[in-house]
């Protein structure tokens, strides 16, 4: 039987973007909830009633 | 730990590449395309512990509440979708010079698609109902239910006539493969299972940080 080699480079190829595209997600989404904490506390210091700013 | 998880999910694949591709030889029958066994089962078997992780965390979000265990399973179906669309896209690549087709309805690749359209539905439920708790509830028993196709994709082989090979490994016996075509798997399965645990304990961490924010 012939080897087939360029579907053995589809399956792989396709299994790399898959879970390599959901890794990215992950990674992305993590830096987007870091910015939203970043603000949420930066919202709660610059509260009035924090204390800390008048 | 995440991170060390990471790491180790990326030698193990590393790893299993270079089994598959410079320790494993060519298969006699199928040739080099059989390559594609090192993807597709270990995709099939992540597949099968990430819907068993949901079906145990949901069965114990039931029990006690804890939200903790909610997250587990949310991130585990997450997970898994992903790998039962990467074992049905692989399956599909490999049929075509092997059976001459994409795809067809035999048992095996019609439970894959019902396991891989449950458990979308699964996601999709958790995202259209607005309360948390409630949602939680839902999804759990929903979790519980769709579990049910996982012996019957596994066992679909033996029960029916199909197209799809019966199971060379997860089965009553020894294995019928040569050694270091077993051995090659077996990378690949550990490979494929830190991978998991790294996506699961990643997303499980995200999805508790978004409701820290949304509270």
């Amino acid at each position: 039987m012939p080897d087939h080699w360029g579907f053995v480079a589809a399956a792989y190829g396709l299994a790399l973007v898959v879970l390599g595209g959901y890794w990215r997600h992950l990674l992305r989404r993590e830096r987007e909830l870091e910015a939203l904490e970043a603000r949420a506390e930066g919202d709660r210091r610059g509260s009035p009633g924090s204390g800390r700013v008048q | 730990m995440t991170r060390a998880l990471g790491w180790l999910a990326a030698l193990g694949l590393a790893l299993g590449l270079v089994m598959a591709f410079g320790v494993a030889p060519r298969e006699v029958t199928q040739g080099n395309v059989q390559r594609i066994m090192y993807v597709h089962v270990p995709s099939v078997w992540v597949a099968y512990l990430a819907f068993a992780v949901v079906f145990a965390a949901s069965v114990a979000y039931l029990w006690k509440r804890a939200q903790a265990a909610d997250r587990v399973a949310h991130a585990s179906a997450e997970v898994g979708v992903i790998f039962t669309g990467v074992t049905i896209a692989t399956g599909s690549i490999w049929g075509k010079p092997t059976w001459g087709t994409w795809w067809t309805w035999d048992a095996r690749l019609t439970s894959v698609a019902i396991l891989f359209v449950l458990y979308l539905g699964y996601l999709l439920l958790r995202k259209m109902i607005e309360d948390r708790d409630r949602g939680a509830r839902f999804a759990a028993v929903v979790g519980i239910i769709a579990a049910l196709d996982i012996p019957l994709v596994h066992f679909s082989v033996v029960w029916w006539r199909t197209l799809h090979q019966p199971p060379s490994l997860m089965k009553p016996g020894p294995a019928t493969m040569p050694p270091v075509i077993v051995a090659a798997l077996l990378v690949n399965f550990v490979a494929f299972t830190l991978l998991y645990a790294y996506f699961v304990a990643k997303r499980t961490r995200l999805l508790r940080r978004e409701e820290e924010l949304a509270a």
